[in-house]
């Protein structure tokens, strides 16, 4: 495997400009402790207990709760969250850090919201009657990063409640913000090439050496190059006798060959692709092999030695790839 | 014997972090602890360390990591391309450098978020389209959808089981041994964790033929070796692992994990090249394998290795590897610390570090006597490996 | 109760109906609509409403204090999401201690749908005795 580099070397001035608001955000430094909307109280407790489905008497049997290490009731440490929610109607105050990041990844395109980590540190457990108030602070906004949701952004903050002045509880909270993929509609034009999305696709890197072979994929033809009497995929700028004289031409492949070998792919997403998918390696009647996608077969009738027949699968104006349909 | 490293060096300290999926720090942090960890392994200061030697793909310059720990002068940097490939070749630089005295205590180190940052095995798409050979390579399969390692391997494995009759379950037996190994090693993600081949089976494709458990792990973390001279490891703290052959190795029609346009797709030649390098340099045959630390990325991979390596015949992994001669008291005992499988994937060095440790008798499942340890790197790439010995 | 790493903790099975997701969703404030309005939850790219992040804390939390007693007390719960949960799937957890240290006990907690691992969590709890 070569370097799997993070999505900021793609990264344009709309990332540029996220990372500075971000960098501002995050230097504004903790919004001012926002309370909540009720204290610490035993019916909201109830309705959680009975929701999740915990029985842990310290929540709710007092007799029990004073013969624990607790002395009295106390409220579960997982609903510290739960206390400073919103609500139906409510909304976060202006100054709170995820507000103004989500606000501006919207204004980006990155619209659609995942919570991804959650780590929640509980310094003492919370009783009825405590009176919690959160303040949170932008710790990092990374990305773009490929993600199988989608191109996204991972908004890490950090919460702290207080009572008082004393901090109680701290979470750090990751979420994408992500930019849903557009659907994808593969279907076929009239001179049977098939259109794919083309968007997402990874491109080819396209050289003197074998710009001949995309060239002809454009055009419907499945080159390969020829030194003398010898073929040769893929194409490079030697021949194998080495001869520094020797120009390349090409010859238009006959499109029919068998399945040298194959995969079917389930996980990851790939980019264009609808899982699963099946990728043949073709040896062609030539004699070369060339990779490409098998289309409109049960993976499970695919098997080496099958024959097939060259396709060619129309990205958008400037690609097309080598593909294989069974023959019949 | 002729060329080699013929034992004039020795790796004399082992260092690592724990091993996650998500460290919560950064990667050069990671990598100054494994190295901080393996300097006091071997009883030595940063002051002491005048090379440092790492992956291509390692996102921590030499340079940082020598002002992070304090380092004063380096005499001796250099970096190994083809991802796993490059692990043994690490120590091997190292080797050669201390051995034509450039300098005389190099560390190779790799220290990544792999799991929690940049993952290995989702779809990249700068990888497929940088800009150099290696992109125009990739220009014939990532576009058509063969874009992650454990797709490219599949194609080799489809051809390996129609050429040689084997099975999936061949495959899954590797995954169980793994599986078994990291069940009893603390360090292991997978400890107390082991599976059936019945759990091989279940698990869900992710390449068809691989499933899910023909795939080594995704992980956080970092490993650090030091290498310095036979002679001066001898008088540190810990007993050396002599470098009795290492070893780079790249085939006929070598491409980055795509080699399909051999003659022969169901091999890895360029891993025969490091093992006929290997046993000529330590001047050991395969019988003298005490215990065989083998890159497990994927399990067809791990079958291929044997065969290429010397240990049967082509197409005879799957009866060698029956009958338990992978276990820890078998003929072969295979990756004690789980490899990647069970370990942790630190792209092959946690398996060097392991070797070692089975040199000096304080494995978590230690092989009885193991005096002779092979180790071998990335698979499906040009690749390297190493024969270590004790004193 | 004797507690050593490696113990494995008693898998908890959560039938995550449509009342399951809406009620916890909920009784923890959460009334983003896609944790109760299906329609909703589809338009915007799910199969199903889902739950709640608030909710998987409360049941990682549950899983272990339902094991290691109510004396336990918790000290961080870390978790990480994976696949979502959709209304209608089955949740189960799994959970093995991965450390001791005297009263400090860190367990591993996975949770699994159908699709695959929905929360993987590291739970740290306090256990006096």
């Amino acid at each position: 495997m070569t370097a799997a580099t993070d999505g900021r070397s793609t990264a344009t001035d709309a990332g540029r400009r996220i990372e500075e608001a971000a960098r501002e955000i995050a230097g504004a430094g903790a919004s001012a402790p926002d309370p909540a909307r009720d204290p610490v109280n035993q019916a909201m407790i109830n309705n959680w207990v009975e929701a999740i489905g915990d029985a842990n008497p310290v929540y709710t049997d007092p007799a029990a709760a004073a013969a624990s290490v607790h002395g009295e009731l106390v409220a579960p440490p997982a609903m510290t969250q739960v206390w400073t929610m919103r609500g139906l109607h409510g909304a976060r105050p202006d100054d709170d850090p995820l507000r103004r990041m989500t606000e501006l990844l919207d204004e980006a395109g990155y619209t659609s919201v995942v919570a991804t980590n959650s780590t929640q540190t509980y310094h003492r457990y919370l009783r009825p009657g405590e009176h919690v108030a959160a303040s949170a602070v932008l710790e990092g906004v990374v990305g773009p990063k490929r993600t199988a949701l989608g191109d996204g952004w991972f908004v890490t903050t950090r919460t702290t409640w207080y009572v008082g002045d004393e901090a109680v509880a701290e979470m750090t909270f990751r979420i994408l913000k992500f930019r849903p993929p557009e659907p994808q509609d593969p279907g076929n034009s009239d001179d049977g090439t098939r259109t794919a999305d083309a968007a997402p696709v990874l491109r080819p890197v396209v050289t003197r050496d074998n710009a001949f072979f995309w060239e002809g994929l454009r055009d419907g033809e499945l080159r390969i190059q020829r030194w003398g009497g010898t073929l040769r995929h893929p194409p490079g700028p030697m021949p194998p006798d080495g001869d520094l004289e020797a120009e390349p031409d090409y010859v238009v492949a006959a499109g029919t060959g068998t399945v040298y070998s194959f995969l079917v792919h389930h996980h990851p997403p790939v980019p264009g692709k609808r899982l699963p998918f099946v990728l043949a390696l073709v040896e062609l009647d030539e004699g070369v092999r060339v990779l490409g996608e098998l289309h409109d077969v049960d993976p499970d009738e695919v098997h080496i030695g099958l024959a097939v027949a060259a396709s060619f699968d129309r990205i958008d104006d400037d690609l097309t790839l080598p593909a294989w349909t069974v023959r019949s | 014997m002729t060329g080699g490293i013929g034992g004039e060096a020795a790796i004399a300290g082992i260092g690592a972090t724990e091993f996650s999926k998500d460290s919560g720090r950064t990667e050069l942090r990671l990598a100054t602890e494994c190295v901080s960890a393996a300097l006091a392994d071997a009883g030595l200061s940063a002051s002491d360390v005048d090379g440092l030697v790492t992956f291509t793909m390692d996102g921590n310059a030499e340079i940082a990591l020598a002002r992070e720990l304090g380092i004063p002068e380096l005499t001796f940097f250099s970096r190994i391309h083809y991802g796993g490939g490059a692990a043994a070749a690490t120590v091997q630089q190292a080797a050669m450098a201390v051995a034509t005295g450039m300098a005389d205590v190099v560390v190779a180190y790799r220290a990544f978020n792999e799991r929690s940052g940049s993952r290995f095995g989702q779809v990249s798409s700068s990888v497929a389209q940088q800009a150099n050979t290696s992109g125009v390579d990739n220009g014939y399969h990532y576009p058509a959808g063969l874009a992650t390692p454990a797709a490219t391997v599949a194609m080799v494995a489809q051809r390996y089981l129609h050429d040689y009759g084997a099975s999936s379950e061949d495959f899954g037996r590797i995954a169980v041994t793994a599986r078994a190994r990291a069940a009893t090693n603390p360090h292991a993600w997978f400890h107390g964790k082991p599976i059936t081949l019945a759990d091989h089976q279940a698990s869900r494709w992710v390449a068809e033929p691989l499933h899910l458990l023909d795939c080594c792990q995704e992980s956080d973390g970092g490993v650090a070796l030091v290498v310095t001279s036979a002679e001066r490891a001898r008088d540190l703290r810990r007993p050396p692992a002599v470098i009795a052959g290492a070893a780079q190795g790249s085939g006929p029609d070598q491409y980055v994990m795509t080699s399909y346009y051999r003659d022969d797709l169901a091999g890895l030649p360029e891993m025969g090249v490091v093992g006929r390098q290997l046993w000529r340099q330590s001047g050991r045959t395969t019988s003298d394998v005490d215990v065989a630390v083998l890159y497990d990325h994927f399990t067809p991979y791990v079958l291929m290795q044997l065969e290429e390596l010397g240990f049967c015949g082509r197409g005879e992994a799957k009866d060698f590897v029956a009958d338990g001669r992978l276990d820890l008291d078998g003929q072969l005992p295979l990756n004690p610390h789980g490899g990647q499988l069970g370990e942790a994937y630190i792209h092959g060095m946690n398996g060097i570090a392991e070797a070692v440790r089975q040199l000096r008798g304080t494995a978590a499942n230690q092989v009885a006597g193991a005096e002779t340890a092979l180790v071998t790197a990335g698979t499906g790439v040009p690749t390297s490996g190493l024969v270590l010995t004790v004193p | 109760m004797t507690i050593t790493a490696g113990t494995e903790l008693p898998p908890l099975t959560v039938e995550a109906t449509p009342t399951f997701v809406v009620a916890s969703a909920l009784a923890t404030r959460d009334f983003q609509d896609v944790h109760h309005d299906r329609d909703a939850a589809v338009a915007r790219g799910s199969q199903d409403i889902f739950l709640n992040i608030l909710t998987d804390t409360g049941l990682v939390q549950r899983f272990v204090t339902d094991w290691a007693g109510p004396d336990a007390l918790v000290r961080s719960v870390d978790l990480r999401l994976g696949v979502p949960c959709y209304a209608g799937d089955e949740l189960t957890f799994t959970g093995r201690v991965a450390e001791v240290d005297g009263d400090e006990v860190t367990v591993s907690v996975s949770g699994t749908d159908s699709l695959g691992e929905h929360v993987s969590a590291t739970v740290r709890i306090e256990v006096t005795a």
